[in-house]
């Protein structure tokens, strides 16, 4: 009598252990939708909030308003550095993927091993510390440092040049210098995902070599070069920290206003603002990236 | 491919001046620890390693670089224990709106670091939590968990439900299915993630300049000293970085890239 009835208990037991799988204690659920609520949605909701207060000495008023907003329309500063900010970034793209494509190609035309220690190679630098990195940078683009020490060195140029020094240029050189890893790692993905035979096939049909690079390679590839682009973009804007070092006091981007706000002007609810357009701007970024590009590229 | 064309010789010039560009930047301050630079000139003909023993003597250095390890570490464990719940969670449970909240997870890394670092702030200022190095702990847990999140999720998926089924079937408990299936089976993306999150956190700049307090974490301190000029134990510091993270990639890599690749030909 007891062994059927364990026997039945057993098999009736069997698909809701299985279903076990699937049925969590509450207080797992609650952590599960929590945590990521509390620490990030919270902060930013929080963020966005910030944005339509405003601030007096340094007391924050907790009443909607739009003045911040007004004032970002109203005073001919703020929008016109965003713009400026959005074209030294787009400069930044362009240039980080006419130095990665290059890269990204040779790098998917080797074979095996090569390739992959390659791609590390170029990753390493990545992790190095950042801060050291525009230092370095800095110093290499500086009045004696070594690029003008070289190009005086070649005879072409007499003075040092002063164009790269604490401007926009110096920004945008930096920025480069720094992100063209960004721009590689999208474009080599796009390129790896190519077949080899449309290759072999271009070549069986008579294109030549550039032939079958313009007309079958490129355009193949070009999700994953938006991809890189918008990649390169949304950290060049993001960035505050290079231009403050590099760029002096005529490289000011926009992220340096907003930084700012956050430090010497105070004004939280006013920097808040200008990051949800900072925000704004990224999210279109990554919207194009995502609808033209490749989205296994930037994963 | 195997035969050189010029088109293949023009690429591997130019990606042979992209190397270079990027490694000058790092070479700079590792000849610097070695010889003495003066006005922009090395002194070649006298190696010596002064440069590190002024380092072992930084107090200020040295405790930030304490800092920075807490830190790393501190926020590697949370985002392990806390990624690995949620790509379990979000894996294993039919819940609603498990998009969305991937979505939340990944806001972090898609976002800008100053929007992550400004929401925080806010966040604290507004909950009335002092700045600390609980504060950047938390910052750098929300910005690396994206990545572990991913990395756990992609392998619990590949890893299938067939084997916890089994577990299952054969009578273990949940937690038995945890300890003895689940976490052996993720053990190489667990440590391949905890590596790339420690190298993130351990060089992260922008999010935590915005909410830590008083104390520093490395590249705080750096950033601190860049404006007065670096001194010759910070080259130093920056060299003996380099090689440590240079084995971290190397063992990175090999819990990262696809057996196949490391081992043919190896």
């Amino acid at each position: 009598m007891k062994k059927p009835a364990g026997m039945k208990k057993r098999i009736a037991g069997l698909p809701r252990e299985v279903n076990q799988i699937g049925r969590t204690p509450w207080v797992l659920t609650v952590l599960a939708y929590g945590l990521p609520c509390v620490f990030i949605l919270i902060p930013l909701i929080s963020f966005l909030a910030y944005s339509f207060f405003w601030v007096k000495g340094t007391e924050v008023h907790y009443d909607f308003t739009l003045l911040n907003y007004v004032r970002i329309v109203a005073e001919d500063i703020y929008l016109p550095v965003l713009w400026r900010t959005c074209i030294l970034c787009l400069e930044v793209a362009v240039l980080t993927i006419l130095f990665g494509y290059p890269v990204a190609y040779f790098l998917a035309s080797l074979d095996g091993r090569k390739k992959y220690v390659l791609l590390m190679l170029l990753l390493v630098p990545l992790l190095m510390s950042y801060v050291i990195k525009i230092y370095a940078i800095r110093s290499i683009l500086g009045g004696t440092g070594f690029l003008n020490r070289f190009l005086m060195a070649t005879g072409l140029i007499q003075e040092p040049l002063t164009i790269f020094v604490f401007n926009l240029n110096a920004v945008l050189l930096a920025l480069t210098v720094l992100l063209i890893p960004f721009a590689v790692l999208p474009i080599f993905l796009s390129l790896e995902k190519l077949p080899r035979n449309l290759l072999d096939a271009s070549a069986d049909l008579g294109a030549s070599e550039l032939q079958t690079f313009v007309r079958v390679v490129l355009p193949l590839s070009l999700p994953g070069v938006v991809a890189a682009a918008s990649f390169v973009f949304v950290l060049a804007i993001g960035d505050f920290l290079t231009p403050q070092m590099v760029g002096g006091n005529s490289g000011f981007t926009f992220g340096r206003i907003v930084y700012s706000q956050f430090g010497t002007a105070y004004n939280w609810p006013f920097g808040s603002a200008l990051s949800v357009l900072l925000c704004a701007v990224v999210i279109i970024a990554i919207l194009v990236g995502s609808r033209f590009g490749n989205k296994r590229g930037v994963a | 491919m195997k035969r050189l064309s010029p088109g293949t010789i023009g690429f591997g010039l130019l990606t042979a001046f992209v190397f270079i560009i990027l490694y000058g930047p790092i070479f700079v301050p590792i000849i610097s620890s070695f010889f003495t630079v003066k006005y922009g000139q090395v002194d070649w003909s006298n190696a010596n390693l002064d440069a590190y023993r002024l380092l072992i003597n930084n107090e200020g250095i040295l405790t930030a670089l304490q800092n920075t390890l807490i830190v790393g570490v501190s926020a590697v464990i949370l985002a392990l224990i806390v990624g690995c719940f949620l790509a379990m969670f979000y894996q294993f449970s039919q819940s609603p709106g498990r998009g969305l909240v991937q979505f939340i997870i990944f806001l972090p890394f898609l976002m800008p670091p100053i929007i992550t670092g400004l929401a925080l702030l806010i966040f604290f200022r507004e909950i009335d939590f002092e700045r600390s190095l609980v504060t950047v702990i938390i910052g750098h847990t929300v910005f690396v968990l994206a990545l572990v999140y991913r990395t756990i999720l992609v392998r619990l998926q590949a890893l299938g439900m067939n084997m916890v089924e089994a577990s299952y079937d054969l009578g273990a408990s949940g937690w038995q299915t945890f300890r003895l299936i689940i976490l052996p089976n993720l053990k190489s993306a667990m440590i391949g993630a905890a590596i790339l999150a420690f190298a993130l956190s351990f060089d992260e700049t922008m999010i935590t300049i915005l909410v830590t307090g008083t104390d520093n974490t490395l590249p705080i301190r750096l950033w601190a000293m860049m404006r007065l000029g670096f001194t010759p134990d910070i080259n130093a510091l920056v060299a003996a970085i380099l090689g440590f993270t240079t084995l971290l990639v190397v063992v990175a890599a090999r819990h990262l890239i696809p057996k196949e690749f490391t081992s043919r030909e190896a």
